[in-house]
């Protein structure tokens, strides 16, 4: 069993990364979203990502192809480490919404951009990814379609439409934050592990962006942040994930 | 005496082992058994037995549940001593609905009300056969949408592809 290292490791890990928190948010959707349906969409969007999650975080341990089960000990302590230094995840995932309209807009941002990412790695060196790809692009399409389907009916209607607009442009400056280089990508793709860098497919996710939402706000500007720095709302998105951890770290579920 | 099991003697203690969702349902039946990987000179003291598996969908909750049973099945093999088991859950292939036995579709009918749908189309009610229209692509777990019966009326759930 051989754990991913240098370059490549980063490169995964922030994919993992990305798709923890984006699965830790939408759950937090369970029980309060508008609708029952919304309750049952997030939760099944949720924990969707989380399995991507968790099969990103097996492949950074070496376990993508190995005999050898990574040890859920070993893989909670990668995916729920203490140190905001080990993280690599983008702003984006990490904001804290109370409102619908954010979450709604964050979600068809998200897993736009996430379509993206997986294609680049479809037919990546590592054979674990590549298989992962495969998987996640046959769960993200019912992901799409949730998020398209709900923006088709809401945003032409004149309050819902409305307060979709103001949470893209919100949400905007953050979400390109998603295509700030990870340290190592370089190498990642060198490797072949990656088929290009993720930002060369910005241009078509931002066409996607203003055909979705008719909109011409600027796209361009980079957020400061990039991948080394955590938000302010990382701390507290950590803390409520480990929760359970921090009460009693001998705890199994 | 040590001996390894023989592919068909580890099929058939996978096949013991039903789905938590489904129970009755063997997962052999619901096309999880990928591989069954039979290795004398593995580093176990008898050598080793590989048994690959396919999840449904990457962020199924009953995955360790059912790598355990797998695991405790085959290990409990007659006549076999201390073998190195291990269940792996494979990144490929991609499970799909067509991975299904006729035997898994008929009690998912029969005893579940869940039909399974199997590429564009109407998907028939399993209890009247009528056609179904879909209420909501999210169901009660992760793999099923719900569907309504246009002729009995009865709520169905449908396994996705």
């Amino acid at each position: 069993m051989t754990a991913l290292t240098g370059g490549v490791r980063e490169f995964v890990l922030a994919f993992a990364d990305d798709e923890h928190l984006m699965g830790q948010q939408h759950t937090e959707w369970i029980g309060i979203a508008p609708f029952l349906e919304e309750d049952l969409a997030f939760s099944s969007i949720g924990q969707d990502e989380l399995g991507h999650a968790a099969a990103l975080y097996a492949i950074v341990l070496g376990g993508g192809d190995s005999d050898e089960p990574v040890d859920d000990r070993q893989l909670d302590a990668l995916a729920f480490d203490p140190d905001p230094l080990r993280w690599r995840s983008a702003n984006l995932t990490e904001i804290r919404t109370d409102d619908w309209a954010h979450a709604l807009v964050r979600h068809w941002l998200y897993d736009t951009a996430e379509q993206l990412r997986w294609e680049l790695v479809a037919d990546s060196s590592l054979p674990a990814l590549a298989g992962a790809a495969a998987r996640a692009e046959r769960e993200e399409w019912f992901h799409r379609r949730h998020a398209d389907g709900l923006l088709d009916v809401l945003l032409p209607a004149p309050d819902a439409g409305e307060r979709l607009r103001a949470a893209l442009a919100d949400l905007l400056p953050v979400a390109v934050g998603l295509f700030d280089p990870v340290a190592g990508e370089v190498e990642a793709v060198a490797a072949g592990v990656t088929a290009a860098p993720f930002d060369t497919r910005m241009p078509e996710w931002i066409d996607r962006v203003r055909s979705r939402f008719d909109t011409d706000l600027p796209l361009s500007t980079r957020s400061p942040a990039g991948r080394t720095t955590r938000s302010d709302a990382f701390g507290p998105l950590l803390s409520r994930m480990r929760e359970v951890l921090d009460l009693d770290p001998a705890a199994t579920w | 005496m040590t001996a390894l099991p023989s592919v068909e003697a580890v099929r058939a203690a996978v096949a013991t082992v039903d789905d938590p969702e489904y129970p009755g349902i063997s997962i052999v039946d619901l096309g999880l058994l990928e591989s069954i990987d039979i290795r004398p000179d593995g580093p176990g003291e008898a050598g080793d037995v590989v048994v690959g598996l396919v999840p449904t969908f990457s962020g199924c909750p009953a995955l360790s549940m059912i790598a355990d049973d797998v695991h405790a099945a085959v290990t409990a093999i007659d006549g076999t001593t201390s073998p190195r088991v291990y269940v792996r859950w494979l990144t490929g292939p991609t499970w799909t609905v067509e991975r299904l036995t006729g035997t898994a579709r008929r009690t998912m009918a029969e005893e579940f009300t869940v039909a399974v749908r199997i590429g564009a189309g109407p998907v028939p009610c399993p209890r009247c056969g009528g056609d179904t229209a879909e209420e909501s692509m999210f169901g009660p777990s992760r793999c099923r949408a719900v569907h309504v019966c246009r002729s009995c009326t009865e709520v169905v759930e449908v396994m996705r592809a």
